[in-house]
């Protein structure tokens, strides 16, 4: 067989190739069905993405996500959605230390945590690590009597009742609706949740015109050299769970160990007290802070870190002085250096832009 | 031109591989298989198992509301150690009482245990493994869907607000002794507990295209908590990892026995 014919088969292998895999030939699918396969960027100096294999992200996938992450219908009395508690102007957190929004009015125990980045926390969510990953994740907040409390079978009679959905989750799924398609849905939208346009980054990658006060760039020093061993790298945190010292005493066994921090997960005393870093992105836009949001302001942030650690077998011993005394030291002055220069990390547009923010706003008009 | 041919010959392969997706997956079985029932009986002690009723043992009244447990990687050994793994085998054996649920769907009253399984290739068998629980992979991601996981059923920790996995099993009821009374909730769950259970057979299992065969194995209720009191300690969850790492034990070496094999 002569070159030419043989590299005419090759493509021919390979147009075959591409075209077998899909559900129908290519040609015969009407543009609303056809699904777009889509990667998160990852920004300059952010580690690799761990694509999540058993739910690969869609175009189509993420815009449904979008959609029921706003949806009231998500509740059991269809008052509340997942941005009731993970508000886009508030990059995703609520601002209130523990919310008592839920089915049953009570105070959570928990502060509900800001979503930025989710793409890259592949080391459990949840303050304690409970959830593998963001789909089981999705399960709690939605099943809770204390939170969205909805009946699973009855939130797939409902979204089953809005033709829109019903096509969507075919469309992406190709399949009917299930609880388990909401939840892949749901955290393919949460991927996407990525926070790296700040003026921090733009600085970083020196972008024409961007400067840090002599303040800022002192606070970048002080944070670097005082914070970046757990709010580590571009995102600012390691992923990782750490005792900041808030308590001293974990005898409280109730609510199934929630006052023990990763322990009740983990069983390890090594684990007593131990909570997941929080991103240092978007900071100033997430008060309250900790895990129990007991911490209003990011000046009592800092003064607990100055003077306000507690010690514990489990303290991080990063929070110790070179003479062994519990705390950072912090002037003043270091500390007002400190919050300017995480204003630096605050992106505005982060949750509030056109591919983050609540879609049926948008139907409205 | 060999390797062109051949190349055609795996696009070929690959091309109606690959768009059967719409097709009833064909059933490639062996062309000698068989059918087997598994039947895993409640039982207490010599009794046998119900809810809603009184049972006598030593000294104590026993009351059930519920039994449930997930059954999963069922595999047959046969005579030359050879070992069959039944795909995609995660089951739910329960008997349940109607439940009340936040909504106007209600979890329906259930008796189930007995697992059909189809394609089982013809051979004489000697032994059964399976396991209590889910696997780690299913246990660690409640979107991934097989056999009959699902979160529709209550099996999930959503109520034990902890880690999300699933509930490997449960027995609810109520003890009484003398004038004490205690509802007790004995429940498994952490990969940890995930437990594999290895039974010979009494008999030789003989599975062919002729007839559906069977085992029958017993789960003596009265082992699940066995080692524990329930009187004084009636809840075992989340909160009681050693009572519940005992529990998933005794299913691992106490509950099940082989009644018989036909």
């Amino acid at each position: 067989m002569k070159g030419s014919a043989k590299g005419t088969l090759v493509l021919l292998c390979v147009v075959l190739l591409s075209g077998s895999c899909k559900r129908q030939e290519p040609d015969l699918i009407p543009e609303e069905f056809k699904l777009h396969a889509m990667q998160i960027e990852v920004p300059e100096g952010f580690p690799a993405i761990e694509p999540a294999e058993e739910n690969p992200l869609t175009e189509e996938g993420v815009a449904l996500g979008r959609l029921l992450f706003y949806d009231v219908r998500l509740s059991g009395n269809n008052r509340i959605s997942c941005a009731s508690c993970h508000d886009p102007a508030l990059a995703f957190s609520d601002g209130v230390a523990l919310s008592a929004i839920g089915a049953s009015g009570e105070q959570l125990h928990r502060h509900a945590p800001a979503l930025i980045n989710l793409a890259w926390a592949k080391n459990g969510l949840f303050w304690d690590g409970g959830a593998s990953n963001l789909e089981s994740q999705a399960f709690a907040p939605l099943s809770s009597p204390d939170e969205m409390y909805q009946n699973l079978t009855e939130l797939e009679h409902e979204l089953k009742q809005v033709p829109d959905y019903v096509n969507r989750f075919k469309q992406v799924f190709q399949a009917e609706i299930k609880s388990v398609y909401v939840v892949k849905a749901l955290a393919q939208f949460e991927r996407t949740l990525v926070s790296a346009k700040s003026r921090y980054d733009r600085y970083q990658r020196k972008a024409p015109g961007v400067s840090f006060s002599p303040e800022e760039s002192l606070g970048l020093s002080l944070v670097n050299l005082k914070c970046r061993s757990c709010h580590s790298g571009e995102l600012f945190t390691d992923n990782n769970y750490h005792n900041n010292g808030l308590d001293q005493d974990f005898s409280n066994t109730q609510f199934e160990g929630l006052y023990q921090g990763r322990y009740r997960i983990s069983y390890q005393l090594s684990d007593l007290g131990k909570y997941k870093t929080p991103t240092l992105r978007n900071v100033l836009r997430t008060a309250p802070y900790m895990h129990d949001g007991r911490l209003s302001t990011i000046e009592e942030v800092l003064d607990h870190y100055e003077h306000g650690v507690k010690t514990y077998m489990t303290t991080d011993p990063l929070l110790n002085q070179w003479d062994g005394k519990p705390g950072i030291p912090l002037s003043s002055a270091e500390k007002k250096a400190i919050i300017a220069f995480l204003g630096t990390l605050t992106e505005p547009e982060f949750g509030i832009n056109q591919k983050m923010n609540n879609p049926f706003n948008h139907f409205k008009k | 031109m060999k390797k062109i041919l051949s190349a055609i010959a795996v696009m070929a392969l690959l091309c109606t591989a690959c768009t059967k997706n719409n097709d009833p997956v064909l059933n490639e079985q062996p062309t000698a298989a068989g059918q087997l029932s598994l039947t895993f009986d409640a039982v207490l002690g010599s009794n046998d198992f119900a809810l809603n009723k009184d049972f006598l043992l030593s000294g104590k009244t026993w009351n059930f509301s519920q039994l449930r447990y997930w059954v999963s990687n069922v595999v047959l050994i046969n005579s030359k150690n050879e070992e069959y793994a039944v795909p995609n085998a995660y089951f739910l054996i329960e008997e349940n009482n109607a439940a009340e649920t936040n909504s106007a769907f209600l979890y329906p009253a259930n008796k189930r245990e007995e697992v059909l399984l189809n394609g089982i290739p013809a051979g004489d068998y000697k032994s059964l493994k399976f396991s209590v629980g889910v696997p780690e992979k299913y246990n660690n991601n409640l979107s991934l869907q097989a056999g009959e996981l699902s979160q529709l059923n209550g099996m999930t920790n959503v109520s034990w607000m902890w880690a999300t996995s699933y509930i490997f099993s449960s027995l609810k009821g109520k003890v009484t002794e003398g004038p004490a009374s205690v509802k007790f909730a004995v429940e498994t769950g952490l990969n940890s507990n995930f437990k594999t259970i290895k039974l010979d057979l009494p008999a030789v299992l003989r599975i062919s295209s002729a007839k559906t065969s069977s085992i029958l194995l017993q789960a003596d209720v009265t082992k699940v908590s066995e080692g524990l009191d329930l009187m004084s300690s009636p809840v075992v969850g989340a909160q009681q990892a050693s009572a519940m790492s005992t529990v998933a034990e005794n299913y691992a070496s106490k509950v099940f026995t082989v009644k018989s094999v036909k």
